[in-house]
């Protein structure tokens, strides 16, 4: 009897957590007959399952709420909120006499007949006979009893039968649950371990076989245990798995609540819930977002008039969105309230103790918003019955952090407030690929792995840009990071490979960043088995955890979207908020404009509109050439015009600089500091003594003068010269082909393809007069030059001439293996944009 | 107070870990080294299937190991659910411990003072009792690189 009750408890838990949602639907379409029937479902099994086990106040319970939904469904009552909230109500008591029951308490008394009276409804003339219809469907109920505790997917078309209008329709049978069983997660969690630890036996097993060679008698059933291994492990694997829905089912229900108490309109949104994650986690992140919920709607969200009054809509938008990238999953929270103000943290902060008062002109707002997450902070005025009960966000960050979680925020004042949750998925195996650099090997995992390539492929065309190392990867330059100099490993430069013997190996961000990561070798791929590590080791931050090798060596595995982030080249994702104020028209503050606050060659503090910059390049000195009249700079291959510096300002080695477009054209800035994005939120201050400063503003109580976009356009802006590269014509040999070639390619040239044509009209066709047009220099031998010259050839495009033998006959040749001399006439062909003659 | 310890050597001292703490003693495989990690973390070993995490002990309380011989085999402990693998000079024996830890006036030096848990009396003489969280902890100031 015992275990029948532990059933019926469990069952009716299950059946609260699916039905949670639909009522929250329902009340937003009452008309929605799949969420009536759902609800009913519930009750309705309930109470079937009641009168079996003889618990007369459930049964009472039960019964009402099925009455009045019975009522709904066939159509003799609209379903409205009053209805919602007494049914709810219910389930809500219902949820607490289950709990009771198992905990073998008495409920308490009393109660249950107000929640009875609240669903009578107030004002309803409709109902004519209400007694007869409960009769009717207690008796059905009470046949279709044993049969709902045997099987509750049979209660779904026995309780649609029951419905008297013929207009139901057979609702999908979204909750046909499974048969299923209760355990200990312990016994789950000895369960996995078991089984990592049997992968890591017959990893070592299999090893050893190698070693041992080939025995037919041993590989064949070495092969059935590998097979029947990998089975049990994906079961394993998914019993640890829920979907993430479990937690976000229960949400819209809290949302209402919450929103209903505090006199707010919100509209909730999930995204995501099919992510699985681990079962504890699930547990480990409830808490947390439940807080952050509370948090939004308390503080976050203002009243339905305040938001009329800024112009939004008044039904503020929730939204929750869960994605899983790689091995983590990120959990985004953003709502379009009115945003942190950073002047109150900042002065709570400063109050408080946590900053000191000489700090105050150094924090950014990035920093001061985080500031939120520090222990003893809140800045809730009043402490309401929801939040602010001394519980900060200090726990939800340290309860992340426990499980190697972490949760930043990013807000605008008027637009609304974004959390973003990582949490590790860690679950235990995982496909990772092996690498080896400096002759230690390392784990990444499989699911960053893009590609592998190898450097010494052509198209690789590995370059360095500053200190940057560039790969170009489908016709896209990609940053490239080396593998021992992430990690520092000892070898140093001189025992360790060439990069263009290394391989590379392209990751795939979860925000869609790539990046290639070189190592030595690639060793082999395959499932590992990730074992946490200590908290010392992790602290480094380049490290998601370890695992052992076929032969027992334990490796180390990469995590790749921190190393990535350590060198910048995460790109922010924050879009989804600020999407969804451009559709809502909340966008209040339209003329608030972002700006890059910046420090000139002449000291001066100054901003330029964020739109205009393009990005923030470091270039070596050299790549700025003086020698015209006006400055320019080469990057990234573009000659591309340089101000905001003068002779003698040049800083020694490498110099930063803003590539500003205005969409077509481009420009470079020279700066000596770049501080800070920020945005400007006070006056804009016209100034009309220099043309080339738009307006000065105050940013953090300094003044900053604005760049005039206009003006810099207009009077220095060019399109970059080589929007497509120009044409280096080569003779037509096997040497020049694979040679010169991929010299005259890394020098930025296209190569001409096709025969070289003469430029002589009489024997030119149609075609190759246009590509005689394309080509912008021409490579001849020295012989084939003085023949065609012989032969009063016409050469419109300029030509760099090849001698055989080092030794020069004369001035204007190059000899042919003479690298340098052969790159420096390539560049100066192409500064001066082929009008050489 | 009749509490087991495991008596070691660090940096040619006798010191003292609670048994309770310890959960094995084993022969030191390859260590797998850490790169970027805290300088007194030598790297992490595996046993049977776990992977230990390896404290070299004397550089974690602030001297330089190479004075010092090391034993082959390392201490295991359980630390807030990790396991670590100790380092030590040498390891004795098993002892009972006569009575509580006590304090020193003047404390144990600025190195073991960070580490101690205070002075123990065991059967083979007295004793550093360790302090293992904040031996495993990394040290503040010493340029560690981390």
């Amino acid at each position: 009897m015992d275990d029948l009750l532990a059933d019926f408890v469990a069952e009716t838990r299950e059946m609260l957590e699916a039905s949670e949602g639909e009522i929250i639907a329902w009340e937003a379409d009452p008309a929605d007959r799949a969420r009536i029937d759902t609800i009913f479902r519930f009750v309705h099994t309930v109470k079937g399952n009641c009168g079996f086990f003889d618990f007369p106040r459930l049964a009472a319970l039960s019964h009402a709420a099925e009455d009045a939904l019975a009522d709904c469904r066939s159509e003799r009552r609209e379903a409205d909120s009053a209805l919602v909230s007494a049914v709810l109500a219910i389930i809500d008591r219902i949820a607490h006499m289950a709990d009771a029951i198992e905990a073998g308490e008495e409920f308490l008394e009393g109660g249950d007949e107000e929640l009875i009276a609240a669903l009578a409804p107030g004002s309803e003339p409709a109902i004519t006979a209400p007694d007869i219809v409960a009769d009717d469907l207690s008796e059905t109920a009470h046949e279709s009893a044993p049969e709902n505790s045997a099987s509750k997917t049979e209660a779904a078309p026995d309780s649609a039968s029951t419905a008297a209008a013929p207009a139901v329709k057979r609702p999908d049978n979204t909750i046909v649950a499974q048969r299923s069983i209760r355990l200990p997660v312990d016994l789950l969690d000895r369960v996995m371990s078991g089984v990592s630890d049997m992968v890591l036996a017959r990893n070592d097993l299999a090893h050893r076989l190698r070693q041992a060679g080939t025995q037919p008698t041993i590989d064949g059933p070495f092969e059935r245990l590998t097979t029947i291994l990998a089975d049990v492990r994906d079961a394993i694997t998914r019993m640890r798995m829920q979907r993430i829905e479990t937690l976000f089912s229960a949400l819209p229900r809290l949302v209402r609540d919450l929103s209903a108490d505090l006199g707010k309109q919100v509209m909730v949104d999930l995204e995501g819930g099919d992510v699985e994650l681990d079962r504890e986690m699930i547990e480990t992140i409830r808490d947390p977002i439940t807080h952050i919920i509370r948090n939004a709607i308390d503080h976050g969200m203002e009243t339905p008039s305040e938001r009329l009054a800024n112009g939004k809509r008044e039904i503020a938008l929730l939204s929750i969105s869960a994605r899983q990238s790689g091995n983590t999953i990120s959990i985004v929270l953003s709502d379009d309230g009115r945003g942190l103000d950073e002047t109150r943290i900042l002065e709570k902060a400063i109050a408080t103790g946590l900053v000191p008062e000489s700090k105050r002109a150094e924090m950014s707002r990035e920093k001061i918003l985080q500031l939120i997450f520090e222990p003893g902070f809140s800045t809730a005025e009043a402490v309401s019955n929801v939040s602010g009960r001394g519980v900060g966000l200090d726990v939800v960050r340290e309860n992340l952090e426990k499980v190697g979680g972490s949760i930043k925020v990013t807000s605008t004042p008027g637009i609304g407030t974004l959390f973003t949750m990582r949490i590790p998925l860690t679950l235990s195996i995982i496909a990772g690929l092996t690498v080896e650099s400096d002759g230690q090997r390392f784990a990444i995992p499989q699911s960053y792995v893009e590609e592998i390539i190898h450097s010494s492929s052509k198209a690789l065309d590995f370059t360095h840009v500053g200190e940057t190392a560039l790969v170009t990867f489908r016709g896209n330059r990609v940053p490239c990071l080396l593998l021992s100099d992430v990690l520092d490993l000892a070898a140093g430069p001189e025992g360790r490979i060439a990069e263009s013997e290394s391989t590379m190996v392209m990751l795939r961000l979860a925000s869609g960043d790539l990046f290639a990561l070189a190592v030595d070798n690639i060793h082999s791929h395959g499932d590992v088995v990730v074992k946490p590590l200590a908290p010392a080791v992790m602290k480094s931050g380049l490290y998601a955890g370890s695992t052992l090798l076929d032969d027992g060596q334990p490796v180390l595995l990469l995590d790749v979207t921190n190393v990535a982030a350590r060198y910048g080249l995460v790109s922010d994702a924050r879009g989804r908020v600020l999407k969804s104020s451009e559709e809502g028209e909340t966008a209040t503050d339209t003329d608030t404009c972002r700006a890059m606050l910046f420090t000139d060659f002449n000291g001066r503090r100054s901003a330029v509109r964020l739109e205009l910059v393009q990005r923030i390049e470091t270039a070596p000195v050299s790549a700025i050439d003086r020698s015209g009249t006006a400055p320019r700079a080469i990057i990234d291959g573009a000659i591309l015009p340089l101000i905001g510096i003068s002779e003698g300002q040049l800083p020694e080695e490498k110099i930063r600089l803003l590539r500003l477009t205005d969409g077509t054209c481009e420009l470079l800035h020279a700066v000596r500091d770049i501080d800070d994005a920020a945005e400007l939120t006070n006056p804009l201050k016209p100034v009309d003594d220099d043309p080339m400063v738009e307006a000065v503003t105050l940013v953090e109580g300094k003044t900053i003068a604005l760049i005039d976009g206009h003006e810099f356009f207009a009077r220095y802006g060019e399109a970059p010269t080589d929007i497509s590269k120009p044409i280096c014509r080569l003779p037509e040999t096997d040497w020049a082909r694979t040679i010169l070639g991929p010299l005259v390619k890394s020098a930025g040239y296209d190569i001409a393809a096709g025969p070289q044509k003469t430029a002589d009209p009489a024997s030119s066709t149609a075609a190759s007069q246009t590509d005689t047009k394309r080509a912008d220099i021409a490579i001849w031998f020295e012989e084939d030059y003085e023949a065609a010259l012989a032969l009063e050839m016409n050469f419109d495009t300029p030509v760099i001439r090849l001698r055989e033998v080092p030794e020069a006959a004369s001035k204007e040749t190059i000899y042919r293996y003479d690298r340098d001399a052969l790159v420096h006439a390539l560049k100066e062909a192409r500064m001066n944009g082929g009008r050489r003659t | 107070m009749n509490d087991l310890l495991v008596m070691a050597q660090i940096a040619g001292r006798r010191c003292a870990f609670p048994a309770h703490d310890v959960s094995s003693v084993i022969e030191v495989g390859t260590i797998t080294p850490v790169p970027r990690a805290p300088d007194h973390i030598s790297g992490i070993t595996a046993m049977r299937s776990q992977a230990l995490t390896v404290i070299e002990c004397r550089r974690a309380i602030g001297f330089d190991p190479s004075q010092w011989s090391l034993d082959h085999r390392a201490i295991v402990v359980g630390v807030a659910d990790y396991s670590y693998a100790l380092r030590v000079d040498a390891i004795e024996d098993i002892t009972t411990a006569m009575g509580e830890p006590g304090q020193v006036p003047g404390g144990f030096g600025p190195e073991w003072s960070r580490v101690a848990a205070g002075l123990i009396e065991t059967r083979a003489g007295p004793a550093l009792l360790i302090n293992l969280p904040a031996l495993i902890e990394e040290r503040e100031g010493f340029g560690a690189a981390a």
